[in-house]
Parts: structure tokens; C-alpha cells; sequence
């Protein structure tokens, strides 16, 4: 695979046999976000509002709501904070967007995050161990973050 | 692999992690690297031990340890996963509110 540009954007739709407004709720309210994502949410729905997801031990998600329309379309930004394992997702740069469109009884939910650094974006200021964990953050946001040299032995 | 996140988390661990993958190092030969003490060290490279990220050797009555990044790919196959997990988490626990609404007994 080549790494062409700077950023990557991951790109997800999947129907839920729920109402927009049921899924909605799962977005920004914090007790049913932990439901399905994180240990522990702090979540502000307006724009400039706090995005601040515990996503697991340690590793802190965060960011800014940029627009907040339920139940249709909600954009805040994302990234690791200092401290996690990651250095070149910070917070602010990267920005998930999801949007909700009715389907009958249920909803299809268009997923993107976007502004993810590439590999080549990645190599260019990380190495050794923080490399490696600089590509188990970005395979976390969902982007591709190549074959891993580690895993395959190919690491001189 | 909950222990192996825990261990990464400490950016202290990460450092000593990056200090012994090309070879083995003894507790006070990786003391002399960082601003903590000695029994600190030790605290450290026995939580990278029991998550399974260093491997310990007696030499004489040395101990060595040394990075074992194999005890990473738990981790590696969890966060590849990882947007696709929580949105089927998303779906499951939306499906299941949204029946719980509609009064279904299904």
C-alpha cells in the first residue's frame, strides 16, 4: 500500500434497527456512551462543548463538538492526550463526523474520521518503540497503519 | 492484555521498554538512564514482567531483562479492530434501548 498524502480518513456505514433519536442519545449522552465506547465519558454536545472519552486504561480520547444537530449530524474533533500511548494524534487533530438518515424504522449511520497522519506522516518524526506505538494508535482510530516490520521480523 | 495496557500507559515503562529491545540491560544499568530510583526501576520492570513485555534471566546473580515485543500483538489485534467494535457496540446497545422503548417482549 502507498502512503501518498499527509492524512487518512476511515470511512464506516452500518444500519441500526433503532430511530435516529435512539442512536443519537447513544452519541452524547455520557452514561449510554460508555455503553459502547470507553470506561468513563465526559461529554459537552454543543459546539466548543468537551469530547473526553476514558477509551481504555490510560489512554485518554478528546476534543472539541464542532456541530451538534440531532439527530442528524454531529462533528467534534479527536485525539490522544498526552500521557497515552500516542505523540502525533493529539487532540484537536482529527476530526470524526457522523451522520444519521432515517431507513424505514431504522437509521444508517455514516462514520468518518478524518485527518488520521499516515504512515509515511507517522515514520517521519517517531521511532523505535514510540513508532511502534504510534501505529497501534492509528490502528486504533481505524486507520491502516501498514505491515508491521515488528510483528514480521523484518526490523533491523 | 488489560495488563499490557496498563504497563504501556506509564510513559517511565515505555522508555525502559525502548532501553532493552536490542539487548540485555540489568535493573541498575537501566537505573543510570532515568531520573528515579533504583527500587522505582524495579517496581517498573516487574509490571512489564507480569504483563508479559520483558523477558528476566539470571546470569550469576545478575538479573537481565530484555523487551519482548511478541507480548504487544494482543493489544495489536484489539485496537485493529477497534472502530469497527465500538460501532457493532453502538448498533447491539441502540437495537436493545430501542426495543426496550418500543415495549417489544421479544
Amino acid at each position: 500500500m502507498e502512503a501518498t498524502t499527509e492524512s487518512t480518513a476511515v470511512q464506516r456505514e452500518l444500519t441500526i434497527d433503532a430511530s435516529p433519536d435512539t442512536v443519537w442519545e447513544f452519541l452524547v449522552d455520557p452514561e449510554k456512551a460508555i455503553r459502547w465506547m470507553g470506561l468513563d465519558a465526559s461529554l459537552d454536545a454543543r459546539p466548543g462543548g468537551t469530547y473526553r472519552v476514558e477509551v481504555i486504561p490510560g489512554n485518554i480520547a478528546s476534543g472539541e463538538f464542532v456541530e451538534v444537530d440531532p439527530p442528524r449530524r454531529l462533528v467534534h474533533t479527536w485525539g490522544w492526550e498526552p500521557g497515552g500511548m500516542s505523540k502525533s494524534v493529539l487532540p484537536g487533530s482529527s476530526t470524526i463526523e457522523i451522520e444519521l438518515v432515517p431507513a424505514g424504522d431504522g437509521t444508517t449511520l455514516r462514520f468518518t474520521h478524518r485527518g488520521l497522519p499516515s504512515e509515511e506522516a507517522v515514520q517521519s518524526h517517531a521511532h523505535g518503540w514510540d513508532h511502534y506505538f504510534e501505529r497501534l494508535a492509528i490502528a486504533a482510530a481505524g486507520g491502516d497503519p501498514g505491515a508491521d516490520p515488528w510483528l514480521t521480523g523484518d526490523m533491523t | 492484555m488489560e495488563a499490557a495496557l496498563k504497563a504501556i500507559a506509564a510513559p517511565h515503562r515505555r522508555q525502559i521498554l525502548t532501553l532493552v529491545r536490542d539487548g540485555e540491560l540489568s535493573a541498575g544499568e537501566i537505573a543510570t538512564h532515568f531520573d528515579v530510583t533504583r527500587p522505582a526501576v524495579s517496581q517498573h520492570l516487574n509490571v512489564l514482567k507480569e504483563a508479559g513485555l520483558v523477558n528476566e534471566r539470571r546470569n550469576g546473580t545478575r538479573r537481565l531483562y530484555r523487551a519482548r515485543p511478541e507480548g504487544l500483538v494482543p493489544i495489536k489485534s484489539f485496537l485493529e479492530g477497534f472502530w469497527d467494535e465500538r460501532l457493532e457496540g453502538l448498533k447491539r446497545e441502540a437495537e436493545r434501548e430501542e426495543r426496550k422503548k418500543r415495549g417489544s417482549n421479544d
